[in-house]
């Protein structure tokens, strides 16, 4: 067999891990379609004794609770007044969505921040990566993570959850409502039209703009 | 590089993200960040959209 064919071959066999991959993620774990199929497929010979877990579709969803249960998406992002301040919109727009502090506002995380040494005219958000807005939301006792994301990372982590990100070359703090549903992130943009960018975000506009640094909230 | 060593490439990062994937699965973390689906996304980002997830109930 020449290495084309067994590459063939393992592209093949990958691809049906990928697709058993999915049939695991949607439950479907015996008949066919199925993981159970795909194994088949992959070892015609192997003996199975399948025990599909429960699952969320039988059992129901786990109830949300704390920040989560309150989260409202549609809660509206006033414009911001400075030309420096997206970050604090961005972090205000969150704790009022998640209702840790329904009256946050742009001038009150400025000041949860700490003006000037964390946040200023001059620099905007003097860390780039968020730590300031992670601090920020912890003081209200809910933890955070933060990363540099590619956008499928992005898109689904925000499948799950809210947060804040910033483009190194759009230089703009945006929030994260979640997801459009025709695979575009939905944002919460205090300059709607800076950019080019309105209230989504684009797998296109996310490349253009990035590389993106990434808060998000855990529950 | 060879369109061989390419794809020989290729699959050694698929195996990779494979191996994430399993390690998520097998700890429960199903949706969010480094989660299965998030591998699934970047296994096959044209998967986006068109997942309909239905994971298992977690025992803890």
């Amino acid at each position: 067999m020449s290495a084309l064919i067994e590459l063939d071959q393992l592209d093949q066999q990958q691809a049906l891990l990928t697709d058993s991959l999915r049939k695991m993620l949607e439950g479907q774990w015996t008949g066919f379609p199925s993981l159970e199929a795909n194994i088949q497929a992959l070892d015609p010979g192997v003996e199975l004794a399948p025990r599909p877990p429960v699952l969320e579709s039988e059992a129901g969803p786990p109830a949300p609770s704390g920040w989560w249960a309150d989260y409202d998406p549609n809660e509206g992002m006033p414009r911001q007044a400075y030309s420096w301040s997206c970050s604090a919109c961005a972090l205000a727009w969150v704790l009022r969505a998640t209702r840790l502090d329904p009256n946050a506002s742009e001038q009150s995380c400025i000041d949860a921040i700490g003006y000037p040494q964390n946040i200023n005219p001059t620099y905007g958000l003097m860390d780039g990566s968020g730590s300031q807005l992670r601090r920020v939301v912890g003081d209200y006792g809910v933890t955070t993570g933060q990363a540099w994301l590619s956008y499928d990372a992005c898109y689904a982590t925000f499948a799950d959850t809210t947060g804040m990100m910033s483009g190194g070359a759009i230089y703009h703090w945006v929030a994260v409502r979640g997801l459009t549903g025709d695979g575009q992130l939905w944002i919460a943009n205090s300059a709607p039209g800076y950019c080019g960018v309105y209230d989504t975000l684009s797998r296109s506009q996310f490349n253009q703009w990035g590389p993106w640094s990434v808060v998000w909230l855990l529950h | 590089m060879s369109e061989q060593d390419a794809r020989i490439t290729q699959l050694q990062q698929q195996q990779a993200l494979m191996t994430a994937a399993l390690i998520a699965a097998l700890e429960g973390r199903w949706q969010g960040a480094g989660s299965v689906e998030a591998y699934l996304y970047a296994l096959d980002p044209t998967l986006q959209g068109q997942l309909i997830p239905d994971p298992p109930v977690l025992s803890s």
